[in-house]
């Protein structure tokens, strides 16, 4: 864990290459792993079709069937190829005043979040991310949200701790300042 | 007249509003049954609504408080909502026949929240003075006791529309893509009706389905829309607009200019051709909770010096010296690529129902058999045509532009939109490239901004990525350097 720059009690997290943070290893085992499931109803879906539906599509059941075997194959290569590009690339900052995350298999994307428009943050995480010791933090603005996935759960703990010190201390900041006699 | 702290209730035809709908449901099976058990059973159901209704009513109490509302409701399941005054973003008044016949308006109180934007945090009946009176002192409470001008006062409006300019609004600011699907089938109704005349039995039906269908997807729309701006009138008086509109159930909305997170200038297909334009603002927190349309329209359909005229009477924040920027020649190429995808996507899925009704109508006698082969593959062809004609315009008017504090997205092939967006309300920004656009060197944005109905992105076209991070780090530099002034923007 690499923390940096820390001003009142509350510490930014960079580092890493142009002061980006990258990922655990272990977030491919948990992004493969929701792969299978996901490729498992499909090819439940696929075995329905092969059951099912040749008597209600008729001439057209081939066309159908050889259209379904690509798009499992084309699935397959995507799900096998696309975990180790998505940890590539995967990188996050969060500084005083801005998240920063850029991600993406296909399609790059370069999230910016101004901290001041915070408005919550949340940790979650599901029975594999558990098992694997990864969280999600998922922040909460006005007009979106923007998710940090597969952080180890105590970065996650401290991402969210750091981001609440940060939008508690801007807050603070702002109430007018009124001394002992209430003036 | 209501004193600050008295526990109040709603005008009691709430009662009859809240069952109004399920009664005249349930009747009508009634009558349908006629003096069957099961008739019983409902007439008893109505009967048990309208006590259900009346013990809500009445178990149901509203306090006006020196700094907050309290809706607080006594029921097996209790409530208390309570509504600060300095969270509330519109306090509106809304009319419908219901609220006319019992001489009540409903006043419909919204806070700044997106995740209930869609909805009214209270909406309470009262008598129609009442309501107004309320209106105008929560109003007071919000603009730190300033008197604000009465509405009923004959107030102009900045521009005059007439019931022509209502109608032309109706007609021609549904989307083009509704428009058209409802002249197909109106010319289809009209077609069948044609040759059923003849022919006899079971066009008929066809005609009236495609009839009923025209009505859902294009007039009904449009009639809805002269309905809902009938007599509209907006103005400005100091930080607030007021617009008033409305034939059967009328509005009366009014909200601070400080609340407008951006501005929409629209045209569909038909009003650019009318030389024509109407503008809408987001505004978070005035939900209606009729599942109209939120946003509220700031000019209804007029010639586009007008519209402009208005705009920079009405909301002059959002206005300034343009100088768009076209996309770049790589954006071009991807655009063109996409095209050429969706074109091959497209006949790729008409070969072979082309193919099939080809050969089943070549058999046909007459003219039939001559043209029905053909119009499959004549639809692909048209189609791939409209796709690369659109590819080209959106090449042609997309654009993008920044100034000190606003920029705007120009989109729209066939539905054109100019978004004129404030930094300081950009919540979070979104640059994307896929692989062909990182090719080409060209990236999109999409803006994340607190809306009418809640959270909602407005993207960008092709651009270069750093011309579209610069909306990103201008937002940030406005933050550091305090000319984001909280105390008028945060939300």
């Amino acid at each position: 864990m690499f923390l940096s720059g820390s001003r009142d009690g509350v510490s930014t997290i960079d580092g890493g290459e142009g002061g980006y943070r990258r990922l655990n290893r272990k977030c491919l085992l948990s992004i493969y792993f929701g792969h299978a499931i996901s490729y498992a109803f499909l090819l439940g879906a696929f075995v329905l079709v092969e059951t099912y539906a040749q008597g209600f599509l008729g001439p057209g059941y081939d066309l159908v069937r050889y259209a379904f075997i690509a798009v499992l194959a084309i699935v397959l290569a995507y799900m096998i190829v696309s975990p180790p590009v998505f940890y590539a690339r995967y990188r996050y900052q969060i500084t005083e005043d801005r998240i920063d995350v850029r991600s993406g298999v296909l399609v790059l994307r370069h999230n910016l979040v101004p901290i001041e428009r915070v408005h919550q943050v949340e940790v979650s995480r599901g029975p594999v991310n558990s098992m694997l010791g990864l969280a999600d933090v998922t922040i909460t603005t006005a007009g979106g949200v923007a998710t940090l996935s597969y952080l180890d759960i105590e970065e996650a703990e401290r991402v969210a701790d750091m981001l609440d010190g940060l939008v508690g201390r801007m807050l603070k900041e702002r109430v007018p300042a009124t001394g002992p006699a209430g003036d | 007249m209501i004193v600050p702290g008295e526990r109040v209730r709603c005008h009691p035809s709430v009662i009859v509003e809240k069952s109004l709908s399920v009664v005249v449901l349930i009747a009508l099976l009634v009558t349908r049954l006629e003096a069957t058990a099961v008739a019983g059973v409902l007439a008893a159901a109505i009967v048990a609504l309208l006590l259900f209704n009346y013990r809500q009513w009445k178990l149901t109490t509203i306090r006006f408080g020196e700094t907050e509302i309290v809706v607080e409701r006594d029921t097996l399941f209790k409530a208390k909502k309570t509504l600060p005054y300095a969270k509330i973003a519109s306090v509106n008044v809304n009319r419908g026949i219901v609220n006319r016949l019992f001489g009540t308006s409903k006043l419909q109180i919204n806070i700044n929240s997106g995740s209930s934007a869609t909805v009214p945090e209270a909406a309470l009946t009262f008598g129609e003075d009442m309501a107004d009176e309320l209106r105008s002192a929560i109003l007071g409470a919000l603009h730190d006791g300033e008197v604000l001008p009465d509405e009923d006062e004959a107030t102009e409006s900045l521009v005059s529309f007439s019931p022509a300019d209502v109608i032309v609004h109706g007609l021609f600011s549904v989307p083009t893509y509704q428009t058209i699907f409802g002249s197909v089938f109106l010319a289809y109704s009209v077609f069948e009706l044609y040759t059923s005349a003849g022919a006899g039995i079971g066009g008929d039906s066809r005609a009236l389905v495609s009839l009923l269908m025209f009505f859902v997807v294009q007039f009904g729309p449009a009639v809805s829309l002269i309905f809902r701006y009938y007599n509209y009138r907006v103005y400005r008086r100091g930080e607030t607009i007021f617009l008033q509109h409305g034939l059967l159930r009328t509005y009366k909305t009014s909200f601070e200019v400080s609340r407008i997170n951006a501005v929409r200038v629209k045209s569909t297909l038909a009003a650019r051709l009318l030389h024509r334009s109407w503008i809408e603002a987001e505004v978070v927190g005035l939900a209606s909770g009729t599942g109209e349309s939120l946003r509220p329209v700031l000019c209804l359909l007029k010639d586009d010096a007008t519209q402009q005229r208005l705009l920079r009477e009405l909301a002059p924040e959002f206005v300034y010296d343009r100088s768009p920027e076209r996309q770049p020649a790589g954006a071009w190429s991807v655009l063109l690529i996409r095209a050429a995808i969706a074109s091959f996507a497209l006949v790729l899925a008409m070969v072979w129902s082309s193919l099939y009704v080809y050969h089943a109508a070549t058999a046909l006698a007459g003219i039939a058999g001559a043209v029905l082969p053909w119009v499959l593959p004549l639809a692909t062809i048209l189609g791939v045509l409209a796709i690369f004609y659109a590819t080209h315009v959106s090449c042609r008017i997309t654009e993008f532009d920044t100034s000190k504090d606003l920029f705007t997205f120009v989109n729209g092939a066939v539905d054109r939109e100019t978004v004129v967006m404030s930094y300081d309300r950009v919540q979070m920004v979104r640059v994307e490239r896929g692989p062909v656009a990182g090719f080409f060197g060209v990236a999109r944005a999409r803006v994340y901004l607190l809306s009418s109905t809640g959270g909602t992105s407005i993207s960008s076209g092709y651009f270069f990525e750093n011309r579209l991070g610069a909306i990103g780090e201008t937002v940030m530099e406005r933050i550091a350097s305090g000319e984001y002034d909280w105390r008028r923007n945060s939300v």
